[in-house]
């Protein structure tokens, strides 16, 4: 059965861009796992059918960690206006450093995984769209919404009876409108 | 026609850099600006709050320095408590500090700015990484690199609680000591790190210095600027990451200034311009000319070929040798060819790990005595450490109960943020001509920029990647060309 992980990464201080926190937690919550304190990235817990992490950021050693996954998806913040609040796409290995930064992106660190350990997972990145990134805890009132959606989708993704590559096929649930 | 090149990664939220480049009417380059239009407002955010705290928050300025956050911040509280740590304290924050140092210069060179060099500055940027060093060197590396860095950030984590986010340094000592069960693991690690460092320079030797044309590029013209140079040494003038004393040498290598963490303020100043948020600091004594380099401008360097400029050598062994061939190669001190930076950044992590073992191997290292308790009331404090990037100044001052009311903070990129201007500049002006905008001009800024390992970055929410840019804009705005990967 294939097994499916999900990391998700951000800064826990900067409001919205901590949104995969609220994500991995109440995925754990209704998958019947303990949720992540704060100090706990998960990585010392691995060994179901769907695990999950949060971490402030990718690093190369992940690779030794996805190589036992068939699907990963990545849950992550984004800032863009021309996409949905809820945005998934599929992610091919590639590595293009930036000149700007010193993170590691999924896309290098499937090129990786596959230059290492000849594996290539189904990937996907789950975007879900940010709108405060002040110094504080905690999500915007949208965000917050949207972020429940990305748990429902990643439950429907990683269920045990779906096959992989999914994530990004299966249908994003419209949101409710509120009353 | 005057036109306004951007080279700007647009979907960075925080850390957010941008060049713009204006060409004059002939269609060469008059200026380029390195930016950063974000107002980061640390600074400002932590007056109000308990100092004990700052060891704590300013880790999380950026997800990629946070161990040397960690310790300028804790060496602060120990200067704004006046106590002394303990020499167990001591000897456990440099090691913390030296495994961040051995992590993070492999992350840069393998991972990030190496493989300009290893790959070769011609290859097609999607040859420029770690796949390239794979194909070129061979597929065992890569397991060796991350090796190393899992490693050492394993050492990190035990002794920190957090890789990321530590709850370590107190002031006046640390929160947990070593056992000795965790220093015989270590010691491994330690070891293993060295033997790794002189296999990582072997590589440079192999791939790099037997290469005419890359010796070439590093040592051409259009990278390399006649700067000043600061960094931390010890009471022999050899570079240290965790200690001593902050060294300035002119464009010649004669030593102009040696001062200690407090008066910072007598030797430093910041320059502001309107079109950044990025301050760029100078030297007080000789003054801000602009954007220049030469004896008449204040503008410095930091970060691994600073540090090794500025010292009289390696406190170990194995990397004084590697610094002698550094030097004899290059033509002596001081070395100005800002792409040198790679080569030294490759010798400190050499010093890193062999002072990983000096200390491991020093019995006071599983001491229990890690913290003498402050007693005296806080008034002003001032920590440095060099972090992978260069220098790192926390400086705090707080009221008669130790809350802050004014922190300044002037990290790695500061200090360098003006030469990485010129450099971007240089490289601009050498190859933009006649309005004739180049891909290679892509590879040619990168590289420049990538030779300071300049971040700022810890936000890493891209879809995808962060995409670097050019734009080519008429005077009325109009885009005439983009070129984007």
């Amino acid at each position: 059965m294939p097994r499916t992980l999900i990391i998700g990464y951000g800064n826990l201080d900067r409001a919205d861009d901590g949104v995969a926190y609220f994500v991995i937690n109440t995925l754990r919550r209704r998958l019947g796992q303990a949720a992540l304190p704060e100090d706990n990235t998960g990585l010392e817990e691995l060994g179901a059918q769907t695990d999950s992490i949060f971490l402030p950021q990718l690093v190369p050693e992940l690779i030794d960690t996805l190589a036992d996954y068939d699907q990963v998806i990545f849950v992550d913040a984004h800032v863009l206006e021309d996409v949905p609040d809820l945005f998934c796409t599929p992610v091919l290995p590639e590595y293009t450093p930036s000149a700007f930064t010193h993170h590691v992106t999924p896309a290098m660190l499937l090129a990786l995984l596959h230059g290492l350990h000849h594996r290539e997972p189904a990937a996907h990145i789950l975007s879900i769209r940010g709108y405060e990134f002040d110094f504080h805890r905690g999500l915007s009132a949208v965000t917050r919404t949207v972020a429940d959606q990305a748990v429902e989708h990643i439950l429907r993704s990683a269920a045990p009876s779906v096959s992989v590559s999914t994530c990004c096929h299966t249908p994003i649930e419209p949101e409710k409108p509120s009353h | 026609m005057s036109r306004r090149i951007t080279i700007d990664p647009v979907t960075r939220l925080e850390g957010h850099g941008r060049i713009e480049i204006f060409l004059d009417e002939a269609g060469d380059v008059e200026r380029a600006f390195f930016q950063v239009p974000e107002l980061r407002g640390f600074e400002e955010f932590c007056k109000g709050r308990p100092a004990e705290e700052m060891p704590r928050i300013t880790p999380r300025i950026c997800g990629v320095c946070p161990t040397t956050h960690h310790m300028a911040s804790t060496k602060a509280l120990d200067d704004l408590w006046k106590v002394e740590p303990p020499r167990t304290a001591k000897l456990l924050r440099e090691l913390v500090n030296s495994a961040f140092m051995v992590e993070d210069h492999y992350i840069h060179f393998f991972f990030l700015g190496g493989p300009d060099f290893v790959v070769g500055p011609q290859a097609p940027a999607a040859e420029r990484n770690i796949l390239g060093v794979i194909a070129k060197v061979g597929l065992e590396i890569a397991g060796q690199v991350i090796r190393v860095r899992k490693e050492c950030r394993n050492i990190i984590r035990t002794l920190t609680g957090k890789v990321i986010h530590p709850v370590f340094g107190l002031p006046g000592g640390v929160s947990r000591g070593m056992s000795e069960e965790e220093r015989a693991e270590f010691i491994d690690t330690a070891k293993f790190a060295v033997e790794f460092a002189q296999f990582a320079l072997q590589i440079f030797r192999d791939v790099v210095l037997k290469n005419k044309d890359y010796v070439d590029v590093i040592l051409s013209d259009a990278y390399s600027h006649q700067t000043y140079y600061m960094g931390l040494v010890d009471e022999d003038n050899k570079v240290n990451f965790y200690d001593g004393k902050v060294r300035v040498v002119d464009p010649s290598g004669k030593q102009v200034a040696k001062f200690a963490p407090r008066e910072y303020v007598d030797y430093i100043r910041e320059h502001i311009e309107p079109w950044s948020y990025i301050s760029f600091p100078y030297l007080k004594s000789v003054g801000w000319k602009g954007f220049v380099d030469g004896p008449d401008s204040g503008v410095y360097r930091v970060a691994p070929l600073a540090r090794l400029n500025v010292s009289d050598g390696m406190a170990t062994p194995l990397a004084q040798q590697a610094h002698d061939e550094m030097y004899e190669i290059l033509g002596g001190k001081p070395v100005h060819a800002t792409l040198a930076f790679h080569w030294a950044r490759l010798i400190e992590a050499l010093y890193a790990a062999e002072r990983m073992v000096e200390l491991l191997e020093d019995p006071a290292i599983t001491g229990e005595h890690i913290r003498n308790l402050p007693t005296k009331t806080p008034k002003e404090g001032v920590g440095i450490v060099e972090a992978p990037r260069g220098t790192l100044i926390h400086h705090y001052q707080s009221d008669e109960r130790g809350i802050l009311t004014a922190v300044s903070l002037i990290v790695a990129t500061n200090h360098n943020a003006a030469p990485i201007a010129m450099s971007v500049e240089k490289a601009a002006k050498g190859l933009i001509k006649k309005g004739n905008v180049s891909d290679g001009l892509l590879n040619m800024v990168e590289m420049a920029f990538r030779a300071y390992d300049p971040c700022f970055a810890c936000a890493t929410h891209a879809i995808g990647q962060t995409p670097l840019e050019v734009t080519v804009f008429a005077a009325d705005g109009t885009v005439l060309e983009r070129i984007a990967r």
